[in-house]
């Protein structure tokens, strides 16, 4: 599904991505860790198409689709879902109108109609309580006063709402207890199928042992230097990162 | 047919008023029918437009056109008098060419031959934001004052539900009208809180005003629908010097609704309008504003000169809202202010204010608290894109005999782009040691971070900060009737197109 | 003949009894020139719309002090600060005192504005600085220019940190009842140099005086400057005090203004910042009493990106006295990424004081983080009854919530001497003795 070739991506001037290779096939989930500062969420960014980060060389696609040329609104019709390390603020506008913005405008790109409210209502409702979500907390202003849980419970009801094919978790066990990353985890599980993939990008294993992943891969200066399966993260978590970077300089 | 009754539904936005329409749309017909020959007045002196130029005989020769009893030719008179003693004001943000003021004429009747045969002349920009704001066909014809089928006068519709309101004893209609049927009321009223030497401005408009609105609500009396304005401006041309004058008795309750909610290519460069609002004990008025005139194209050619004085004076526990969405004209210069005279009075203002390509908008309110207990709150939003100049003028004072004043006040600016500006000029007078005044404001601008994220989530760019700038200014169109808020949202989604790029 | 005329009239003789070289004379001629169009300032201009000089001009100032009056140091010892070392620029009646002043030439100059003009080695310091930065279209800074003859002069050369802080003290010594003073100051602080100044005016016995003064001062890249504003004069004495400021990369200025004393006092303190990474610190306590008028006006014009400003303003009034805060930031459309805030809170305390604030902004930039906050409150019923029911009376309680009203200011003070003197000259205006550190 996601198929992603020597790609090397920079900001200004320095080169962060240094030739990534991966692919995900439907139904699967990918792990992605690494030390600080390896490029993990570059990574996520460039495949969701931020512009601050160039790329340089290679490619992306995702179901035979290349997305270099698309701006990130058409990255998302196609199905690219990011879930934010930081999940923005906007004043004003609540979770309901954004998410109901997000979906109709998805819609629209595809020449559909938009969303008739009575089945948004009921999604919405379906979603909320899926992921066990105060129907107050629909009405509050997206990301306005949250939590760092609400936040990333928030991003995983979008997630639900906008239904994609590829959803990149970008460290969203980071700033949660335990409580809370059980939750959002339950929320990604009930999500999984076999028509997406999720890839899971994180620096703790922890995450990991609620959502399990099919293949795990370590993210090191830019490359992808080591892949195998679930017990890789076992043995990050037991030797750190060390190990890596000294078999690496 | 159904045209009309679904303007009709559009000049009056309220839910009350499909039920009270009790006669058939065959009566409607009839009377629409029967009006062009009742207002045939009219017709008579269409071709009657005064020389250009103003002195004391073209001041005399409106009154007298407009068949005004002698106490209101004098009064215009001394308004006029007060006006060559003033100077035009200067405005430290707002740049401009001052109008001419010999060079405009002050009388001219309403036009009633259609400016244009069909919509094939009118300018495509004009036709293409009517169509963004879903107008039907026949009505943009109407406001881009193409010639249609049934012409259809603000003034009959009006004089339609005159009949439902007099049940009521509400008094809606044409100023002139007013000053021949109720002159005591006018007598009273005129004048009693923008006085004719208020402004420069203020001065003008009480000299030449050609007509504009009345309305009195009885005592005790809930208006049950909500008036408006909407037509009587586009259809009756007399824009360019509007006076309103709206009174609400002891305990009654009005919402008022003022303005085209399409945007009208007037030819006129200065309005100068004059707003006066009275609510007498326990009364409430909540006056409602979408203004958007022709800004002038986007070099800032052109566009509308708004210079208008509103003020409402408020007796005891009365309460006056002013609510208003700002998107047209090149220059806007407004404050609708609050007199709180009475004790427990309360004054609000909510006001967005958007300023794209060369206008400039300097706009805010005045709460005036002289009675004890009186309350007022300001939330004022100002949005500036393009090169466009958008200023917050505020004045709050506290008299000394005003115990317990409050007021709160909030101005938030949003800049998009590099070459607008945004400003803040709030003056605080406190006389009153028990005054509390909390006065906060803001300037930011739409985060990159922002845009990104909604890109992510599949909405474009327009779309992203469109809804950034609906939730920038939700307190305020929260304040709006419901079908007025959706408009006012579809204007600001127009008035910021093509601002980032 | 009235104050603008007698002025207009006396320029020639003032300049025949000072030394003059061509450059100040010509300065000082246009600079008149400018005065006698604009006149004094009257309430309807927009700077001075809460203000009004009317009465005070109607007094018959002298110009010109009289024979010199020399002041004898234990009678004066209160107005300096004692209780640490520093050096000291002193005049009387607006005339050098050198028996109470403690100058320097070692390595730093902190002398006068006198001799700064009229001495040759100076001359390069006087093209470069003086007058360069003043609002020309403030009449009363055109008029001081215009007799701009006395004052501090302070250089502080590249990477000097100097440890004492300087005292610049006016005192008007009754000699002339009514007397106009118009001191100048230059203060040049180049690259990596540090000090930290204290000003002010005392007037002595019941003599009514006017000061009009100037204050340039000039911070190079990284230089510190920290600047104190002590305004507890007589009710008999009246302020403008004009002070321009112009800072270059990364420099940091800060300037405390304590009123407390004087009839009228007005504070124009204007910062222009000409560089990238400077920081503009702007703080007040004001407690006005009886008929007296303070007025801060404030301006800071934000020319270059990368820079921040903040002002924070307490006002305390009582009696019939009169406060105005009028604070303008000015963010030029390349002033990316500045950080601009301003604060200006305001207690009541009589049914007869006023509050007139104006917090301005005009902003150019987009991506800019601009905020302004004022409020108009009274004391808190219920914390004064909850301190009175702990058994302090009444008084104390009060002024207790007064200090903590003003207190993120006064902890900003740098220099716990000088911390001290401030809250004494507080409790001593508001009529208690307690220690405010509990």
């Amino acid at each position: 599904m996601l198929k992603i070739e020597n790609l090397h991506a920079r900001v200004e001037e320095k080169e962060i991505l240094k030739g990534i290779n991966l692919e995900v096939k439907p139904g699967e989930v990918h792990a992605i860790m690494g030390p600080n500062g390896s490029g993990k969420s570059t990574l996520a960014s460039v495949i969701a198409g931020r512009e601050d980060f160039e790329v340089t060389e290679g490619s992306i696609s995702l179901s035979g689709e290349d997305l270099g040329a698309l701006d990130p609104e058409e990255r998302a019709h196609a199905g690219v879902f990011l879930s934010f390390q930081y999940p923005v603020e906007i004043p004003g506008v609540t979770v309901t109108n954004f998410i109901k913005a997000a979906i109709n405008e998805s819609r629209k790109a595809k020449g559909l109609e938009d969303m008739p409210a009575n089945e948004m209502l009921s999604k919405i409702r379906e979603k909320s309580s899926l992921l066990e979500i105060d129907r107050k907390f629909l009405s509050r202003s997206l990301n306005e006063g949250f939590s760092g849980g609400e936040k990333k419970r928030n991003e995983i009801f979008q997630m639900a709402m906008l239904e994609p094919k590829l959803a990149i978790l970008d460290e969203t066990d980071s700033g949660l207890d335990i409580d809370a990353l059980r939750i959002v985890a339950n929320g990604v599980n009930k999500l999984r199928s076999k028509d997406n993939a999720i890839v899971v990008i994180t620096h703790y294993q922890r995450l990991l042992d609620y959502i399990v992943p099919d293949h795990v891969h370590v993210l090191y200066n830019g490359r992808i230097v080591k892949s195998g399966t679930k017990e890789l993260a076992f043995e990050l978590e037991e030797k750190g990162y060390d190990w890596i970077k000294a078999e690496n300089e | 047919m159904r045209n009309v009754l679904a303007d009709v539904e559009k000049v009056f936005h309220s839910n009350q008023l499909r039920e009270t329409m009790a006669y058939t749309e065959e009566e409607l017909k009839k009377e629409l029918e029967t009006k062009e020959y009742e207002y045939g007045f009219y017709t008579d002196i269409e071709s009657d437009t005064l020389p250009k130029g103003l002195n004391e005989d073209i001041v005399r020769a409106i009154s007298q056109k407009k068949e005004e009893p002698e106490w209101m030719t004098t009064w215009r008179l001394e308004a006029f008098a007060q006006w060559k003693k003033m100077e035009e004001p200067e405005w430290a943000n707002v740049h401009y060419e001052k109008p001419n003021f010999q060079d405009i004429s002050y009388y001219s009747a309403p036009n009633k031959k259609p400016k244009y045969d069909s919509l094939d002349e009118v300018d495509p920009e004009l036709l293409d934001t009517f169509k963004k704001l879903g107008i039907s066909i026949d009505e943009q014809k109407k406001l881009a004052g193409v010639a249609v089928d049934i012409v259809m006068d603000s003034v009959s519709v009006a004089t339609t539900f005159k009949k439902t309101l007099a049940e009521k004893g509400i008094i809606f209609c044409s100023i002139s009208e007013a000053i021949k049927e109720h002159p005591e009321l006018v007598k009273k009223y005129i004048g009693s809180v923008v006085p004719a030497k208020d402004n420069f401005y203020a001065a003008l408009n009480s000299a030449v005003f050609s007509d504009g609105s009345f309305c009195y609500i009885p005592k005790g009396v809930r208006c049950p629908m909500e008036l408006s304005t909407y037509f009587r401006i586009n259809q009756a041309g007399t824009g360019q010097f509007e006076r309103t004058l709206v009174i609400a008795d002891q305990g009654s309750y009005v919402s008022y609704l003022e303005g085209c909610t399409a945007p009208s290519r007037d030819e006129n460069q200065l309005h100068a309008a004059v707003v006066e609002l009275i609510a007498l004990d326990d009364a409430e008025i909540k006056y409602s504003t979408v203004q958007n005139w022709f800004p002038g194209n986007k070099e800032g050619k052109g566009g509308v000169f708004n210079f208008v004085t509103k003020r409402g004076l408020c007796e005891r526990s009365a309460k006056i809202s002013w609510t208003q969405v700002e998107t047209g004209s090149a220059i806007t210069w407004k404050y609708p202010s609050c007199i709180l005279k009475g004790d427990h009075s309360v004054g609000e203002f909510y006001s967005i204010a958007v300023t794209n390509n060369f206008q400039q908008a300097d706009t805010g309110t005045k709460m005036v608290h002289l009675g004890k207990n009186t309350k007022s709150t300001i939330i004022s939003k100002g949005i500036s894109a393009g090169k466009s100049q958008n200023s917050y003028r505020g004045l709050v004072q506290i008299g000394p005999r005003a115990e317990n004043a409050r007021n709160f006040s909030q101005c938030d600016s949003l800049l998009m782009g590099n070459e607008c500006g945004a400003h803040t000029f709030p003056y605080i007078e406190a006389k009153n040691k028990s005054a509390q005044i909390e006065h906060e404001a803001t300037t930011s601008k739409i985060g990159e971070d922002q845009i990104f994220y909604c890109n992510q989530r599949g909405i474009e760019t327009e779309k992203a900060i469109a809804l950034i700038v609906n939730g920038f200014s939700k307190e305020v169109l929260n304040k709006l009737p419901m079908e007025f808020a959706v408009e006012a949202q579809k204007l600001l989604e127009i008035s910021l197109e093509g601002s980032v790029g | 003949m009235d104050l603008y005329e007698k002025l207009l009239s006396s320029f020639i003789a003032f300049e025949d009894k000072v030394n003059v070289n061509d450059e100040v004379h010509e300065i000082r001629t246009a600079a008149l020139k400018r005065f006698e169009q604009q006149g004094f300032p009257t309430k309807k201009l927009e700077a001075w719309k809460y203000t009004s000089l009317q009465s005070l001009l109607k007094k018959d100032f002298s110009i010109f002090p009289g024979s010199k009056c020399a002041l004898e140091y234990p009678a004066v010892r209160q107005y300096f600060l004692h209780e640490t070392e520093t050096f000291k620029i002193v005049f009387v009646d607006g005339q050098y005192s050198s028996f109470l002043s403690e100058t320097t030439h070692d390595g730093v100059d902190v002398c006068l504005f006198s001799a700064a003009i009229e001495k040759p080695k100076y001359k390069h310091i006087v093209d470069q600085y003086f007058n360069k930065i003043t609002d020309q279209k403030d009449a009363l800074t055109n008029l001081n220019t215009a007799f701009a003859n006395e004052g501090a002069y302070i250089f502080i050369p590249k990477s000097k940190a100097l440890v004492k802080p300087i005292e610049i003290v006016h005192f008007a010594s009754g000699a002339t009842p009514q007397i106009l003073l118009q001191p100048r100051n230059l203060i040049v602080v180049e690259e990596n140099a540090e000090v930290q100044i204290i000003e002010r005016h005392q007037s002595l016995g019941g003599v009514e005086a006017f000061t009009n003064s100037v204050t340039e001062i000039f911070a190079h890249k990284n230089a510190r400057v920290d600047y104190y504003k002590f305004q507890n004069d007589t009710m008999n004495a009246s302020i403008v005090d004009n002070t321009f400021i112009e800072q270059h990369d990364s420099s940091e200025v800060s300037v405390h203004t304590f009123s407390l004393g004087g009839s009228l006092v007005r504070n124009n303190l204007n910062f222009y910042q000409r560089g990238s990474h400077i920081n503009s610190i702007m703080k007040g306590v004001t407690l006005g009493s009886e008929r007296q008028h303070i007025d801060h006006y404030t301006l800071v014009h934000h020319i270059e990106p990368d820079c921040e400003s903040h002002q924070d303003y307490k006002g305390i009034y009582d009696g019939r006295s009169v406060g105005v805060f009028n604070g303008k930031i000015i963010v030029d459309k390349i002033a990316q990424k500045t950080n601009a805030f301003q604060q200006n809170n305001n207690l009541l305390i009589s049914d007869t004081a006023t509050v007139n604030t104006k917090p301005q902004l005009e902003i150019f930039a987009d991506d800019v983080r601009c905020s302004h906050g004022c409020t108009i409150g009274q004391l808190d019923d219920d914390a004064l009854f909850y301190l009175q029911s702990r058994g302090i009376p009444k008084k104390e309680a009060a002024a207790l919530l007064m200090y903590a009203f003003a207190n993120n200011v006064l902890e900003s003070v740098k220099n716990a001497a000088l911390s001290n003197r401030v809250k004494d000259m507080i409790a001593e205006k508001l009529g208690v003795k307690i220690g405010f550190d509990l």
